[in-house]
């Protein structure tokens, strides 16, 4: 009798499976294990976290370590993925001409045009149409008084501008409704004389005018080179409940668009260069065309440049060969919006700017498992073999899937990259590493809700929301509502919060829930639906998705809670056959690569 | 320097005595008055926030421990409210000097559940109906740090809470100097508090005048 672990070291796991092999009642899985990946995925750091993978799988059978026979380990694949984020526009104001941010309750409503004057000089204005600057020195009531004392005597007030949070308030003190925009921050750089309108909408609506160019153009009289000029503006005020914008003399806004750089992407024949500019749709266009790609490099001196000579950079430091021998297998990218505070603003005011992430693959000759396997046996005593290469294990490993198959295919979902592999009818097997995954979806939620913290954005990607309404009750993400006996913990109320397994945790942001689960599932489906089209088309005999029958998704991310349903959904159209894995029958999504190498070696004997 | 007994008569001493003169031009400051209105009834629209005072807010003491009228503290509460959108409602809680007890009074009163708890020194918190007395949504337990732009925000936060919406807490500040510095007026003052307390006594409607 013998036992036998197979070891799967994984970007973020290290999973074990463990076999009693007896020569009369043939293999019996005893038990498996999964704990944190030490260090980088193929490097020698890999080690303890190996050791305690087998501590705590012998541990649940009641023997030692010293009791294993043989440990198989996976040819790792050499595959490290890295991710980076590039804006590619940027709102500069160079004069102060456009206050387009959104208080949350500014007072009053509609447009109003007029001359820019302070309120203390409100009583040397004549009948002329005026709107009024009210700095924070000037209570509210104050204000209102001033305001009706003008209104009676003829001047007619359109409109103001707070520097506090006073909208409301002096909108509900005054005898003539008006649009007010508050919290104006910057309130003094506002230049007085000159014309300008103010826009606010309903409540629940977005303003109509101010955002329109020939709204603009109507208000201030301009001419059609003038409207040409204004377009950023009207742009940048999209989406806003209030506005106001300033004619000046010369001041106008730009929208600037950044140097991020051009990418060439070389292919086995040919190479073709793309701007960044140009957007994820035109550079995945282009990666296709040049596929299958031998390296991809960035324009030196710009951002796209220096991200992917860290990914180079990082893959020498692991895999200790020459920088210049890296060469990138693939980018995935996506388009996406990230808030950006605007330059030279008046009210402190964000602008969604356009941005590129991408996603960069790494393959290199061999990562150093020999390293590991001798280093392993040194410690342990045991033997220790090399078994088989990554894709091929996880395909026999989903095969224990009940229900499954050959043809079949695999999804394994990462951290850092997808891949895909295919088994035929004959059991040769292709397979094919993309870049993007776990990691990437991460890096979008952060930086689409404005987040700067890696550790929240990963746990928006794993658990769901809800509101909480009230202390006995929350409301989830798809509308239900879930009532509880005792009072929730205060903190807790009116919070969007994550529902982690058995605690509720606050998240420490105001966006909506409605808000951060589409960007959410935004970024699951660009990143995961997006490669796993690209990966079964490359892999598919034909390149034609239809003709793979079965597909089971294994890895870390088959576990989420939404993504293989997405997947599912997208691949039912081409009439696939898609499903999470279940090895063994019962070990889930889970050990597939683990389980497959102890298969290899005893069908292999 | 050592603290004799006699010593911290003088202070005491001393506090008690600039605790009355400033009490004395408080008439003047105070440009507020406040009409009881009989016992305080159940909301029953949820866009309030019912503001619970103690028994000495605005009659027996009239600022707080830095001085800020409370007519300017309750103003600028209002506004935050109102700025919201919502209608504030004010109660006097006279049975007990308790903030917990005042802010978890007020909150069972208000139609949106939502309640806030001042006390005459300034200390501040806001409640909700659901929890208990000692619990809070949000505590301002430091008064003397305790100015009209908090006030301000505390009165928006409550609103917000009643919307149902998500408001990031009101930034609280803290000065390590403030208990020295202020523990015995806050000792006196919440001692003259709680001489007022009538036990059994039902909470109050308030209408707030401004002079």
């Amino acid at each position: 009798m013998k036992v036998i672990a197979g070891v799967d070291i994984g970007n973020s796991t290290t999973e074990t499976a463990l076999v009693r092999l007896n020569e009369e009642a043939g293999c019996n899985f005893i038990a498996s294990s999964i704990v944190q990946t030490t260090g980088i995925k193929g490097t020698v750091e890999n080690i303890p976290g190996i050791i305690t993978a087998l501590k705590d799988v012998t541990k649940k059978t009641g023997i030692s370590v010293k009791d294993i026979d043989l440990i198989l380990l996976n040819e790792a694949t050499p595959v490290i993925g890295d991710v980076a984020m590039e804006t590619i526009t940027e709102t500069i104001i160079t004069e102060s001409t456009m206050i387009g941010h959104n208080p949350s309750t500014p007072g009053g409503e509609g447009l109003g045009t007029g001359k820019i004057i302070d309120i203390t000089d409100l009583d040397s204005c004549k009948d002329e149409k005026v709107i009024c600057l009210i700095p924070k020195e000037v209570d509210f009531e104050t204000a209102a008084g001033m305001i009706n004392k003008a209104l009676e005597k003829g001047v007619d007030v359109q409109g103001a501008v707070v520097q506090k949070d006073d909208g409301v308030l002096i909108s509900n003190r005054i005898a003539k409704n008006m649009p007010i925009v508050d919290e104006v921050s910057e309130i003094h750089k506002i230049p007085k004389g000159m014309p300008a309108a103010v826009e606010v909408a309903q409540q629940g609506k977005t303003i109509k005018t101010l955002s329109n160019p020939y709204g603009i153009a109507i208000v201030f009289g301009l001419s059609s080179e003038e409207t040409k000029m204004i377009v950023p503006i009207a742009r940048a005020l999209i989406g806003n409940r209030s506005a106001v914008v300033i004619k000046t003399p010369k001041g106008d806004i730009k929208e600037r668009k950044i140097p991020a750089g051009s990418l060439t992407i070389s292919g086995e024949k040919n190479s073709l260069t793309v701007d960044i500019q140009e957007g994820s749709a035109k550079i995945m266009e282009t990666a296709e065309k040049v596929w299958p790609i031998a390296d991809v490099t960035g324009e030196s001196g710009t951002n796209v440049g220096g991200m992917l000579e860290r990914v180079r950079l990082l893959m020498s430091e692991v895999t200790s060969q020459e920088i210049s021998s890296i060469k990138i297998q693939d980018i995935l990218a996506i388009d996406t919006m990230l808030p950006q505070k605007v330059r030279g603003a008046l009210a402190g005011e964000f602008s969604m700017e356009n941005g590129v992430a991408l996603a960069a693959m790494v393959k290199t000759s061999r990562l150093p498992m020999e390293q590991i396997a001798r280093k392993l046996k040194d410690e342990l005593g045991i033997e220790v073999h090399i078994q088989g290469v990554e894709a091929n294990m996880a395909v026999l490993g989903a095969l224990t899937t009940p229900g499954s198959d050959i043809p079949i295919a695999i999804i394994d979902m990462g951290g850092g990259s997808t891949d895909a592999a295919l088994m035929n009818k004959e059991r040769k097997i292709t397979s094919i590493h993309l870049a993007g995954a776990g990691d990437m979806v991460t890096m979008l939620i952060n930086s689409e809700l404005g987040l700067d913290d890696i550790k929240l954005a990963e746990d928006i990607k794993r658990y769901p929301l809800a509101k909480v309404e009230t202390l006995y009750s929350i409301r989830l993400e798809d509308g239900s509502v879930k009532f509880f006996d005792r009072p929730l913990e205060p903190e807790l109320f009116a919070r969007v919060v994550l529902l982690k397994e058995d605690v509720m945790v606050p998240l420490p942001t105001d966006h909506s829930m409605e808000k951060i689960r589409n960007v959410r599932r935004r970024a699951k489906r660009e990143v995961f639906v997006t490669n796993v089209l690209r990966a079964l088309s490359k892999i598919s005999p034909t390149n034609n998705i239809r003709h793979i029958p079965f597909v089971v998704m294994v890895g870390g991310s088959a576990l989420d809670f939404e993504i293989p349903d997405m997947i599912s959904d997208s691949l039912a159209r081409y009439g696939i056959v898609c499903g999470r894995a279940n090895i063994r029958g019962k070990e889930g999504p889970r050990n597939a690569v683990a389980t497959g190498l102890v298969l290899s070696y005893i069908s292999g004997r | 320097m050592r603290l004799s007994e006699e010593l911290i008569r003088e202070i005491a001493a001393q506090v008690i005595q600039s605790l009355e003169q400033s009490n004395k031009p408080a008439a003047d400051i105070s440009a507020m008055e406040l009409i009881e209105k009989g016992e305080a009834q159940k909301g029953t629209n949820t866009d309030e926030v019912v503001i619970g005072v103690s028994v000495g807010f605005g009659t027996h003491q009239t600022k707080t421990i830095i001085d800020i009228p409370h007519s300017k503290v309750l103003r600028e509460m209002f506004a935050g409210i109102e700025e919201e959108g919502l209608k504030s409602r004010v109660v006097k809680i006279k049975h007990s000097a308790d903030l917990g007890v005042i802010g978890n009074t007020a909150a069972k009163l208000s139609g949106s559940g939502i309640g806030i708890g001042i006390q005459s020194r300034g200390t501040t918190l806001i409640h909700q109906k659901d929890l208990v007395p000692l619990n809070n949504l949000e505590l301002f337990p430091q008064s003397p740090l305790l100015d009209l732009e908090t006030y301000r925000a505390i009165g928006r936060n409550a609103a917000k809470y009643a919307k149902g919406e998500n408001p990031s807490p009101v930034p609280v500040r803290n000065d390590q100097m403030a208990r020295p510095k202020y523990q015995a007026k806050a000792a006196v003052l919440h001692l003259k508090e709680t001489q007022h307390i009538e036990r059994g006594a039902k909470p109050v409607e308030l209408e707030v005048r401004f002079k």
